[in-house]
């Protein structure tokens, strides 16, 4: 899942600059309930009265009677249903085990204990922390240029008809720029990847996926893709307001990496 | 049978409306002597995934000064097809289409649950929305290269059928046609002479010439085959548009040493403004502003271009030493005003480490409903990701951003009603609405027994529909002499202080700042008078019921706050917070007047703990949220284990996970927040640990602090009164029978 990816923020330029999400975290959104609780009330300010008598108006379902189906959002942190093992009451031993640490025998190690969930239950894509590595890169084979390129070439061929020759030179132009930037290696492996990824889903007729690809690929990679990526934009565009018998792929290669999904 | 607790937030769920009172008093003075006034927050584009558009237009009740729309309220007669309108009481039959309508089977905006309400207009042509790029090329080549980067990314995420255009300068002003031949034209402007709207429109070549026999009417301001060159929509002009932002050149003109760029701000926007107002007036758009520095020439200037005259500061602004503030103050604030009436918004994205003049331009944005985003870079992630951000898309995958509002509130028995523009808008935005109680004191409580309001906005959502949306509210009346206590209990803390909030910033724009503090502590004693239960004289008697018990701290951090507090902060710094505080929804603002913080331990799961210094402990790590930072600070235990490298070993996993806790529950916020905060990851004793120790209450400080009895947190050194000093106070002015 190389769309899902954090990198750190740019600290030379910006103080405190957050990190950078992927397109495809960013679209995912959160899933967990937001921390909108606070504190108890401070003991000290000592305001606590009893409630007044008297129940609050009656008359207040004036503005309806409860709601159907619809619930408020969650006010309360959802609380994970273990607790970790309180750390040990006895001080711990010195490091015996500890690599070079200067103060390893005077600072008591933190409690021991295997995996247990500490913070909310996680849902969502498996994202990795702020200012964590970036993913490890796929073992996958790398795409064929030919299989992106062709793909890319009859589309193009199809639009000849209807589309205006200005453009479909402009088009023609930034699909040689791909190819001069691919065979020249000044794309990373992941931008070819999902290249790959949005001619199969061109293939496939699948035109929203294949936007969708473009648009992550714009954000994720702009420096890498910008000179040409808007070629394979309007392609798309074009190519899905073609009818269909105008537009033939050629039969899929046999070898072919996994697709992304739709 | 609901607490006021509950009742209050099923509301603001349903209906995204807050009210600081839910009983409301029966007469003006009693209105008064409530101390907060009678008002609410309300979000009109709240999001409501359950709640689909209808698809046909709203029945208004036919008086021509009421035209209510029909709602749950109305008197209904299903056998003569007939409803009252709860407002005038004028009997309007329904249209013929509502022929079926019955007892069992009543269209949607009867039901008690479509309170809130939205239709989708479908007369009208269709208008697409624009977006006017505005972009300053005084910029060092790094950050030039980013915005490029960031406006050619951004091609790919507008609306599909949106006009875009491109305006760029530096000591003179371009308009760039975007025609689909190969030569690029330009027309250029002087950037230090002001023009006038007719003038820009007619440099443009955007006005017909008059045609005689037309005599007395003003030159046809259209001629759509001119205005195509500079608006055009973005399927059509993207590869050239592409191409022309990548060949975008910093300002050709040389800057000599010790000065700054020559930056012609405001005549770029006036002729921006100009050319939207000639071409499209009354359709969604948006003017977007880059900028890398304070305008520095022309109309508007801030500072000019001596490096060594710095930007005005607080300290001048008091001293009533800057002296283009008032001229170009006044510059904006018409050219905003010009902006509003046309329908239009604008957004300002400032990136630069000295301030660029936000001070001033504020009004563009604050009366238009754009965006400003403030930032030490365009190289940084916080801007990229933020302006990426504007156009993100909902959970029905359509744009959240939506134009050309207007809001109209329309309340019983006054018999009129009111409308503000709000050009931009989005599903956060909330806007305060204040309520004056008109009847006499001693009057009998209105006719049955409730008062109605209805808030309707019509707007462009961004797929070029109109829509309008429609809420309805009620709430009991109350005679305050027989009922002061249930009104009491209906007092919404939360909301009362966000409003009291807004109000001292707009008091704070206007006046100086030690008067709203003034202000805001006499408002403060004066509820605590009327509502606190007490001896006279006996301030260890004082007590507030619970409805009210919470309104005290929130006034305590507000006075600390950025909003009210100009010390340690930029004029610019100053105006950004405030211009995101008075638009933002009541979590969120709350949020900012007084930051969460949560703690994490191996003593047990994560939990909220209270914005105090005792809650900075050893073992512990804190996360806080103001709004504007994420800071994570790890208590000095934790910072030597991890000095020591134990999240490496795998007998310490729980530690590991301990440290990684925290950085997932950023991360949720920093994923969806708009604007993106800073992020700030510190250790006791780190340098950047003065973010967390400046917002807590600093109960404990080098003052109070006693050796021997160890008591937990760290004394924070300052001369700041803490919460406790200040309910001391409070307490004694109000059971004093002299205040």
């Amino acid at each position: 899942m190389d769309d899902l990816f954090v990198k750190p923020g740019n600290q030379e330029r910006g103080w405190n600059d957050p990190p950078q999400f992927s397109y495809g975290l960013q679209v995912a959104g959160s899933t967990r309930s937001p921390l909108t609780k606070r504190g108890p009330p401070p003991p000290a300010a000592g305001l606590q009265a009893p409630p007044p008598c008297g129940d609050p108006s009656p008359d207040q379902q004036a503005t309806s009677p409860h709601l159907h189906g619809i619930t408020p959002p969650p006010h309360k942190m959802t609380t994970p249903t273990h607790r970790i093992t309180p750390p040990p009451s006895g001080v711990t031993p010195p490091l015996s085990q500890a690599t070079s640490s200067p103060c390893g025998s005077r600072l008591p190690p933190p409690p021991k204990g295997g995996p247990c969930p500490m913070s909310r239950p996680p849902s969502g894509p498996d994202s990795k922390a702020p200012c964590g590595p970036r993913a490890e890169p796929d073992p996958q084979p790398e795409p064929d240029l030919q299989a992106v390129s062709s793909v890319l070439a009859e589309a193009l061929e199809a639009c000849r008809q209807n589309v205006s020759r200005q453009v479909c030179e402009d088009i023609a132009k930034r699909l040689r720029l791909l190819e001069d930037s691919w065979t020249s290696g000044r794309l990373s492996s992941t931008v070819k990847r999902r290249m790959n990824a949005l001619t199969l889903e061109m293939k496939s007729s699948h035109w929203s996926a294949a936007d969708d690809i473009h648009r992550s690929l714009m954000v994720d990679h702009v420096t890498e893709v910008s000179q040409w990526m808007v070629g394979i934009k309007r392609l798309i565009a074009e190519t899905r307001n073609l009818s269909p018998e105008l537009l033939a792929f050629s039969p899929a290669d046999p070898v072919q990496p996994e697709p992304v999904g739709n | 049978m609901t607490t006021y607790q509950e009742f209050i937030q099923q509301n603001e769920d349903r209906d995204g409306v807050r009210f600081s009172w839910n009983l409301w008093p029966s007469s003006r003075l009693e209105a008064t002597r409530l101390v907060v006034p009678v008002s609410c927050l309300f979000t009109p584009l709240k999001e409501r995934p359950d709640l689909p558009p209808v698809q046909y237009e709203p029945v208004m009740c036919g008086r021509a000064n009421c035209k209510a729309v029909l709602n749950p309220l109305c008197q209904v007669d299903f056998r003569a097809k007939i409803w009252a309108c709860n407002f005038c009481f004028q009997r309007n039959p329904f249209p013929p289409s509502y022929a079926g309508i019955s007892d069992v089977n009543q269209p949607a905006e009867l039901m008690p649950q479509f309170s809130t309400i939205e239709y989708v207009v479908q007369r009208g042509p269709v208008a697409p929305l624009i977006f006017l790029y505005v972009v300053d090329t005084c910029l060092e080549e790094e950050d030039l290269q980013a915005l490029r980067e960031s406006l050619q990314m951004s091609l790919s995420l507008l609306p599909p059928n949106a006009l875009v255009g491109l305006i760029t300068f530096g000591r003179m002003v371009q308009v760039h046609e975007l025609s689909c031949e190969g030569i690029a034209k330009s027309y250029v402007f002087r950037g230090t002479k002001e023009l006038s709207s007719k003038q820009i429109q007619e440099m443009l070549g955007l006005m017909k010439p008059a045609v005689s026999g037309q005599q007395g009417r003003p030159a046809a301001p259209q001629d759509p085959s001119a205005t195509c060159r500079f608006l055009q929509p973005v399927h059509r002009v993207d590869m050239n548009l592409t191409d022309l932002l990548g060949e975008l050149q910093r300002d050709p003109w040389p800057v000599p040493q010790g000065k700054r760029p020559l930056r012609s701000t405001g005549v770029a926007l006036s002729v921006a403004v100009g050319l939207l107002e000639g071409a499209f007036p009354n359709t969604g758009a948006r003017v977007m502003l880059f900028t890398g520095g304070p305008p520095t020439q022309g109309p508007g200037m801030v500072v000019g271009d001596e490096l060594k005259t710095p930007i005005r500061s607080w300290h001048d602004i008091q001293k009533d030493n800057a002296r283009h503030l008032k001229k170009s103050s006044k510059y904006y604030d018409t050219l905003a005003n010009r902006t509003a009436v046309n329908g239009h918004s604008i957004d300002i994205y400032a990136c630069a480490l000295d301030q660029t003049g936000l001070l001033e331009m504020k009004c563009l944005s604050n009366l238009t409903g754009g965006h400003i985003v403030m930032g030490d870079s365009f190289n940084t992630s916080l801007f990229k990701q933020t302006f990426q951000r504007v156009f993100s898309k909902d959970y029905s995958g359509e744009f959240r951003m939506a134009f050309g509002g207007t809001m109209e509130v329309k309340e019983m028995g006054v018999g009129g009603t009111s409308q503000w523009k709000v050009c931009s808008l989005n599903p956060s935005t909330t806007l305060a609405m204040f309520f004056e109680v008109v009847s006499q004191h001693n009057a009998p409580v209105p006719q049955g027994g409730r008062g109605a309001i209805q808030f309707v906005t019509q707007y462009q959502h961004s797929s070029t529909q109109r829509r309008i949306r429609v809420t309805t509210v009620a709430r009991n009346w109350a005679d305050a002499q027989s009922q002061i206590q249930h009104i009491e209990s209906s007092f919404d803390q939360e909301a009362s202080a966000v409003i009291m909030a807004r109000l001292g910033v707009f008091r704070a724009e206007s006046e100086e700042g030690p008067d709203v503090l003034r202000w805001l502590d006499r408002q403060l004693i004066r509820l605590c008078q009327k509502f606190g239960q007490f001896n006279k004289d006996d301030p260890t008697s004082f007590k507030l019921s619970e409805s009210l018990s919470l309104y005290p701290q929130f006034m305590f951090h507000l006075r600390r706050s950025p909003f009210l507090q100009v010390f340690n902060n930029s004029p610019d710094e100053s105006s950004y917070y405030r211009h995101h505080f008075v638009r933002q929804d009541l979590t969120q603002s709350l949020i900012m007047v007084q930051p969460m913080l949560y703690s994490y331990s191996f003593h047990g799961p994560p939990e909220p703990v209270l914005l105090d210094s005792s809650s900075i402990l050893p073992d512990r790590i804190l996360l806080m949220d103001t709004f504007f930072q994420l800071v994570i600070y790890h208590g000095e235990t934790i910072a030597q284990w991890r000095k020591a490298g134990y999240q490496e070993m795998a007998e310490y996993e729980n530690f590991k996970q301990l440290l990684q806790a925290p950085l997932d529950d950023a991360q949720e916020i920093l994923q969806t927040r708009f604007p993106m905060p800073r992020y700030v990851d510190t250790e006791h004793g780190g340098s950047q640990a003065r973010f967390l120790l400046s917002k807590v209450n600093p109960s404990q400080t080098h003052n109070n602090s006693n050796g021997w009895t160890q008591e937990p947190g760290a004394p924070i050194l300052t001369d700041d009164v803490s919460l406790q000093v200040f309910m001391d106070h409070l307490k004694k002015l109000a059971v004093s029978s002299s205040t």
